[in-house]
């Protein structure tokens, strides 16, 4: 009845329609996975024990060009040079990741909410989604829709878990949105994230905001706890011709040195919900 | 991606898998692997669901369209030009889904930079890795049919 290319073409945007309206409804209704946690269930270990892999030769790599720094001293120096070496770059891992986890412990005892520190693994594998995959799942009590922060500010939001990994969407994916204010003047909008950095939008032009103001959380999406830092304006502009301002704002989070991270187990203003589980405090 | 760290103009290393299957292999195999592959990286990625899989399919379509009308299984300039597109279709791809997913904002300012680092460097690595897992693929196919011919 139709020919070979007529039915490859007809194919053809039958395909292209139904990518589009896939992608579209995704999109709109925030759905960036459909699984229940399986896909991250199985991949993440991989995914982690790839990570350590790269970071144990990077390490060898770098004492491979002190050794042959080394080579032109004796060989028995060469020995004590390169164990030496090795042991400083360990002490000072060490003294970092000490350094890291010490603000982690601050941070957690001087707040109310129980938090649950985790490692991150992975990151998104395109530049433009953010996210994460962090070491800790539904055994430790990690669960959807959970906080996840960082000393300096807000990292950004669970969005999937599995058994021991979860997925964390963070606040510079354009997808994101936390209810802030400005801290000095307690003005409200949504912090929207776009790739590089973020929005702070809706934001009526009477508000007073000018660069340097510190944006926090406001608590009011159910979300995020209150008060809690999110960034830096960094530039205002208002035109005449829009009820609100343009307010770019830097995040305090630096996420590409995101390391660990603190998940919060109780959501504001909602009394626990789940029962006890494993790891529980 | 684990934490390599590499930066942004890294580019997905699935884009030369995808190829391999629609450049190499049948198309019922290459559906199947656009399709798995897809919907494992939609479930890791904070991207709209179904945009890796609507990505991985397209770019399976158009490799297998490309081999009717050029040899590129021997070719390894056309292997080379057939990841940098793959690259480029993909980030195209994700970009179009800002646009239909209601995220707003447009296309970011440092797109050109980000997908023309990629596309290079697709372009320049891309052929050893599709080389590289044709070989691993002859060399398991060959180890599983000397296996089965011993059992038989």
């Amino acid at each position: 009845m139709f020919s070979k290319s007529t039915v490859i073409i007809i194919g053809l945007i039958v395909l292209a329609a139904v990518s589009v309206t896939v992608i579209s409804v995704s999109g709109k209704r925030g759905h960036s996975s459909c699984g229940f946690g399986a896909a991250i269930f199985f991949v993440a270990p991989f995914q982690d024990g790839a990570t350590r892999s790269v970071r144990f030769v990077r390490d060898i790599w770098n004492h491979y060009f002190s050794l042959v720094s080394a080579a032109k001293t004796t060989d028995d120096l060469r020995k004590q040079l390169s164990h030496s070496v090795e042991k400083v770059n360990r002490c000072n891992e060490i003294e970092l990741s000490n350094f890291r986890l010490r603000n982690l412990l601050n941070f957690s005892d001087n707040t109310n909410e129980r938090v649950l520190a985790a490692q991150v693994i992975a990151k998104d594998a395109s530049p433009w989604f953010m996210s994460v995959i962090v070491d800790k799942g539904m055994a430790e009590g990690v669960a959807r829709g959970m906080p996840v922060v960082i000393p300096k500010g807000i990292a950004g939001l669970v969005t999937d878990i599995s058994q021991h990994y979860s997925k964390v969407m963070l606040i510079i994916d354009r997808n994101s949105g936390v209810d802030a204010l400005v801290q000095r003047t307690r003005a409200r909008g949504i912090v929207k994230g776009k790739s590089d950095g973020c929005f702070f939008q809706y934001v009526l032009r009477k508000h007073d905001i000018i660069e340097g103001d510190t944006i926090v959380s406001s608590g009011l999406d159910g979300i995020f706890p209150k008060g809690i830092r999110v960034g830096r304006v960094s530039d205002v502009s208002r035109s005449n011709s829009d009820i609100f301002q343009e307010v770019i704002v830097t995040p305090y989070v630096d996420f590409e040195k995101l390391e660990e991270v603190l998940v919060i187990l109780d959501l504001p203003g909602h009394p626990r919900t789940y029962d006890t589980f494993v790891g529980e405090q | 991606m684990p934490s390599f760290l590499l930066g942004d103009v890294s580019y997905d290393f699935l884009v030369p898998l995808i190829l391999y299957v629609g450049i190499y292999r049948p198309v019922r195999e290459g559906v199947v692997v656009a399709l798995v592959t897809g919907f494992v990286m939609d479930n890791l990625s904070a991207g709209p669901f179904g945009v890796y899989g609507a990505a991985y399919i397209w770019m399976f379509v158009a490799s297998k369209w490309m081999t009717t009308f050029l040899q590129m299984r021997r070719n390894r300039f056309l292997l080379s030009f057939a990841v940098a597109l793959g690259v480029l279709l993909e980030n195209l791809i994700f970009l179009g889904a800002f646009a239909v997913s209601g995220a707003g904002f447009g296309i970011p300012g440092d797109a050109v930079r980000v997908v023309g680092g990629q596309t290079l460097w697709g372009m320049g690595t891309g052929v050893f890795l599709i080389l590289l897992i044709n070989y691993a693929h002859e060399k398991w196919d060959g180890w599983f049919r000397a296996r089965l011919s011993k059992e038989s």
